[in-house]
């Protein structure tokens, strides 16, 4: 019966042990902290790259140079913030 | 010119040049890593499932661990709705992870340091979602595009921005990946120039940084992988489980 006891108080430390890595690795977040800083720089230029293309390839469509390409410029960059405060948000929403 | 810092992106070509209909389809270092990254996969697979223990071998187990990892990810980014998606996201993920991983090691090349290769999956991904998310909801999709409770005299505006955000997917997912791989490499090569150039008196400054910098970048290269593939499964999520 000792043994069998002996076993149970090994088994419990064993499990107490294996929580408290789980909880490690739950907590080690800082692998996706740093992800997501390098998610957040490309994301805002990103956008204002996209919205000045579209505005150089619409101006030579319509012949409007260069006030598509500006107009685009600004609708890009409110682009690019809105992607930033997105995923700013997902990242609360983890936490 | 060996220091030259930029010469290990150099694409040249191995073997004889292949041409058909004006292409140029010659082998080049680039393909030979792609090739190798993919024989790496497959073999740490193929001896990780050749026979099932119950106590697993070293090759099982990272099998299992890659498995479960990405199985994980999945399930949480994109729910239960994305488990057929399971096998594109799962190779997404290796063959970046590899490409990056392979490129760390000397004298080897970075397959993942050249935006054409990076620009390609990313695009390749952007118009999967959109076509699934078209066949899944139909022209229901475009409500993605329509934030509800906008007021109606923003709602040109807002639809532009939301079309420009969501071009820009790719893009930013493709210089992301790209940017880092080649800065890293940049700097790595960088420092190793200084060593050189410092000498037995003050090279060992720069020969430390060198050392730190090449932990780092074995990080950035998993991390890189990491964000790559969770970021499919979010847009994936956009497609599946449309909400707005």
């Amino acid at each position: 019966m000792a043994d069998f006891n002996d076993f149970k108080t090994r088994l419990k430390i064993a499990k107490d042990k294996l929580r408290n890595n789980s909880i490690n690795t739950n907590n080690n977040g800082n692998n996706s902290f740093m992800g997501n800083a390098f998610k957040l720089g490309t994301e805002l230029v990103a956008a204002v790259v996209v919205g000045t293309i579209i505005g150089f390839i619409l101006d030579n469509w319509f012949d409007t140079k260069p006030w598509l390409i500006i107009l685009f410029f600004f609708l890009g960059s409110i682009a690019g913030i809105l992607n930033v405060i997105k995923v700013a948000k997902r990242m609360q929403e983890k936490d | 010119m060996v220091t030259n810092p930029m010469h290990q992106f150099e694409v040249h070509r191995i073997g004889p040049e292949i041409k058909i209909a004006g292409v140029d389809l010659s082998f080049t270092n680039s393909s030979l890593f792609m090739f190798f990254s993919a024989v790496a996969i497959c073999g740490i697979l193929f001896l990780g499932t050749k026979e099932k223990k119950l106590i697993p071998d070293k090759f099982q187990l990272i099998s299992e661990m890659f498995y479960n990892f990405i199985a994980k990810m999945i399930n949480d980014t994109a729910g239960s709705k994305a488990k057929p998606y399971f096998p594109f996201i799962f190779s997404l993920f290796m063959f970046v992870l590899f490409c990056n991983m392979l490129g760390m090691l000397p004298y080897s090349f970075t397959v993942t340091s050249h935006i054409i290769i990076t620009l390609l999956m990313a695009i390749f991904i952007f118009i999967a979602v959109t076509v699934i998310g078209f066949l899944k909801h139909g022209f229901g999709y475009l409500k993605l595009f329509v934030p509800s409770g906008v007021p109606i005299v923003l709602l040109p505006l807002i639809t532009i921005i939301e079309i420009i955000s969501y071009l820009s997917r790719p893009v930013s997912l493709s210089v992301r990946l790209f940017a880092n791989m080649m800065a890293g490499h940049t700097m790595l090569k960088v420092f190793g120039g200084f060593v050189i150039s410092l000498g037995m008196l003050g090279g060992w400054l720069p020969l430390s940084f060198s050392v730190a910098l090449t932990g780092l970048e074995i990080l950035v290269a998993f991390l890189q992988a990491y964000v790559f593939a969770i970021l499919t499964c979010i847009y994936l999520n956009d497609a599946l489980n449309l909400q707005h």
